[in-house]
């Protein structure tokens, strides 16, 4: 009886095993190899070891483009999170037509990231110097996307604009977990407002803020359609995120063997910034 | 976990494998060929998207008189990126319609392409275009690889009917360009329009100046160690720099089609740009005047020369089965009468030799059409993944020569090694 049962689960994982290991580990295997070639893509390639490695380290454009990844990452994250928990908790409190906020903010995740990137760049372009212009502030007249030194905040704004749809939903199910009494018996002991946040239901929502951090940095470092509706990497090549580089110089550029090394270096990267959020953030979890 | 037991059931096993196998070949059934009655089937892929309707025609023409063959023509958004792609997979189309750019001579050095010399339609070609597909090639290889089919130019194109009803006249020398600048800019209308947030818009002015102030094989010179561009390009750089004043007060807040527009609707009295923006202009105010002329950077008048290249050649695949139904799709291609709609869709200048229409926007590059006064675009001989463009909207922002020339200079060697060493590994052996 035991044995059928296996027999089932087996089956059913081991189709999934093997389109996973068909579109996932074995493009990576080939993509590790690749990354030890100077290949372009199509025809003749030649080993050349761990150059593209050593090049890496020594690029100044792939360097500027971990710089800007990491930094757009790393605020975009911060802004999201805080301004989705204070949606959050507005929307999880009594106010009068919750199901239609909750709604509309929503939007912005449904919508393809390619279309808002356009018309946030319109929005950038015309919209904003020209209000600018008419409320007289010169510091705005002109587009923040031509900046390289504010371009990156272009991208900023539009990334945490969709990102802090689902953030919210999640914050949203965090909060409703906390069970009613918790807050009544706190607030015997005097823990209302700020207080009660801070004490009581922060740390009761800790995993939910951990699976947003999580998705949020690895989601930012990613980052790619919204630069290609953006920028395309530009102003100055200030805003060339770390995929995008990938996909460029990769795919339409000839270096397919280079950028896979940088693929590979940036996997590890990814997937060391990941384990490490997770470890920190599950030392602080509290149960109830 | 009790994965053991599992592999004792043989049945199981067995359906596990077959899943293994059967998910292995999912896309290797994807690329059979879907079998067309016995014809010979030749499939194009070009990268000019706005001639999509051309080829479309094309292609029924073709199969509507040829019972033989079938053709199938795609005109996909990128398709160089989608071509390399397929590259990658090893899937060829028959042929391929692309630019005389680096990705021509990349094809080449990886031996992808077949020899066409013995295609007689190559007769008809004009004698430039062959010269400026051979000079692509790293190092000299044996051979033609493309049949160049339209040719593009790029200067400066003007509203005439705006520079008729102010009286201005046609600059020859970069001084008498810079006064015509000042001159319209004292009337109150903007000289240049420039789209500089679509970063390959920068590269337009840079090759139309460059034919006239550096050596037409200056990035060849580089390769072989003879100059650095630091010593080649100054003088261009500053000139460039030159026109800015002359354009919008922030040029990288637009891109490529906001400028188009905005030379459309005559906010501009030139526009800086290659002929083939014209159909994008039209399509926006399609009664406007366009006539171009020859970008005159050089002090004089007789120095200048018409920057062209070769904007669409076909080239046939190594791994073409048919060699003789694709040079049957070619000759197709050539016949007089679809050039010549071609030209006229897209204001191209034809690489066949004949007694063609050329569009009105032509007008004022004639002359240098008809002499054969015509020199390749620098941008051809550079690298994609090196992103001149980039570093030239870098420069324009930055405005800083030494700091722009020296970029250039070490990113030359960086993402051109392997070239360069297969260039002095030739000129050893020869």
């Amino acid at each position: 009886m035991k044995n059928d049962r296996q027999r089932t689960f087996m089956l059913i994982t081991i189709p999934i095993l093997a389109l996973f290991v068909c579109f996932n580990t074995i493009p990576l295997i080939r993509g590790v190899i690749y990354s030890f070639t100077n290949f372009r893509g199509f025809g003749k390639y030649d080993w050349v070891g761990l150059r593209n490695y050593i090049d890496l380290f020594t690029d100044a454009r792939v360097g500027k483009s971990y710089w800007f990844t990491i930094k757009l990452a790393l605020v975009t994250t911060v802004v999201v999170n805080v301004l989705s928990l204070l949606l959050a908790l507005g929307l999880n409190s009594k106010i009068r037509a919750k199901g239609f906020f909750r709604g509309a903010y929503f939007l912005p995740n449904i919508l393809g990231s390619l279309v808002v990137g356009y018309i946030f760049n319109y929005f950038f372009t015309y919209i904003i110097p020209a209000l600018a212009d008419m409320a007289g502030i010169k510091a705005l007249s002109s587009s923040i996307l031509s900046s390289p030194s504010k371009a990156w905040i272009g991208v900023m704004i539009v990334c945490a604009w969709q990102a802090i749809a689902m953030n919210t939903i999640i914050y949203i199910s965090g909060l409703q977990t906390v069970p009613e009494d918790v807050y009544e018996a706190g607030g015997l002991d005097g823990a209302t407002g700020w207080k009660q946040f801070r004490y009581l239901t922060f740390p009761l929502i800790i995993p939910f803020f951990s699976i947003n951090m999580v998705l949020c940095v690895k989601n930012f470092l990613m980052v790619f359609d919204q630069i290609v509706a953006l920028t395309k990497g530009g102003p100055a090549q200030s805003t060339e995120s770390i995929s995008y580089l990938i996909y460029n110089n990769g795919m339409a550029g000839g270096q397919f063997g280079f950028q896979s090394a940088n693929a590979v270096v940036f996997f590890i990267v990814i997937v060391i910034i990941s384990v490490a959020q997770m470890k920190f953030s599950s030392s602080k979890e509290e149960q109830l | 976990m009790n994965g053991k037991k599992f592999f004792h059931g043989k049945r199981t096993k067995c359906v596990g494998i077959a899943l293994c196998c059967m998910t292995a070949m999912l896309p290797v059934a994807g690329c059979a060929s879907s079998g067309n009655s016995g014809k010979t089937e030749i499939e194009i892929v070009q990268y000019k998207p706005e001639a999509a309707n051309y080829f479309k025609t094309v292609e029924e023409q073709f199969n509507a008189t040829h019972d033989d063959i079938h053709l199938t023509i795609n005109s996909p958004n990128d398709a160089t990126t989608i071509l390399k792609t397929r590259f990658i997979r090893e899937d060829y189309p028959d042929i391929i319609g692309i630019g005389g750019d680096i990705n021509y001579s990349y094809f080449v050095d990886a031996e992808i392409l077949t020899d066409m010399s013995d295609y007689s339609g190559l007769q008809s070609i004009n004698q430039g275009y062959l010269d400026i597909a051979e000079a692509l090639e790293f190092v000299p290889v044996d051979g033609t690889y493309i049949l160049p089919y339209v040719a593009n130019a790029a200067g400066v194109l003007y509203n005439r009917q705006m520079f008729a009803d102010h009286g201005w006249k046609i600059p020859e020398t970069w001084e008498e360009l810079l006064a015509l600048c000042d001159d319209i800019q004292a009337e109150g209308i903007l000289p240049f329009y420039f789209g500089f947030k679509d970063t390959w818009t920068c590269l337009a002015p840079w090759n139309a100046m460059a034919v006239e102030l550096a050596p037409s094989d200056t990035t060849k010179q580089v390769n072989r160690g003879e100059t650095t561009f630091t010593d080649q390009y100054r003088e261009l750089a500053e000139k460039y720099a030159q026109l800015l004043p002359y354009g919008p007060e922030d040029p990288f807040a637009y891109g490529y089609n906001d400028a188009c527009t905005a030379f459309a609707r005559g906010e501009s009295a030139m526009y800086p740009i290659g002929s083939y923006a014209t159909p994008q202009i039209l399509s926006v105010n399609p009664d406007l005047d366009i006539d171009s002329f020859v970008m005159p950077a050089c002090d004089n008048k007789d120095d200048r020369t018409l920057n062209s290249g070769i904007d669409l050649g076909f080239c046939v695949m190594a791994d073409c089965p048919d060699k003789e139904a694709a040079y049957e799709v070619l000759d197709f291609l050539l016949a007089d009468e679809n050039i010549q709609q071609y030209i006229d869709d897209q204001n191209a200048v034809p690489c066949k030799n004949g007694d063609f229409r050329l569009a009105s926007m032509l007008d004022g590059m004639l002359e240098f059409i008809q002499t054969g006064n015509m020199t390749d675009y620098q941008d051809h001989y550079y690298p994609s993944e090196m992103s001149v463009d980039a570093l030239l909207q870098t420069f324009l922002i930055e405005k800083d020569v030494d700091d722009f020339l020296a970029t250039f200079d070490t990113n030359w060697q960086r993402y051109n090694r392997d070239i360069i060493r297969m260039v002095q590994e030739y000129a050893q052996n020869h």
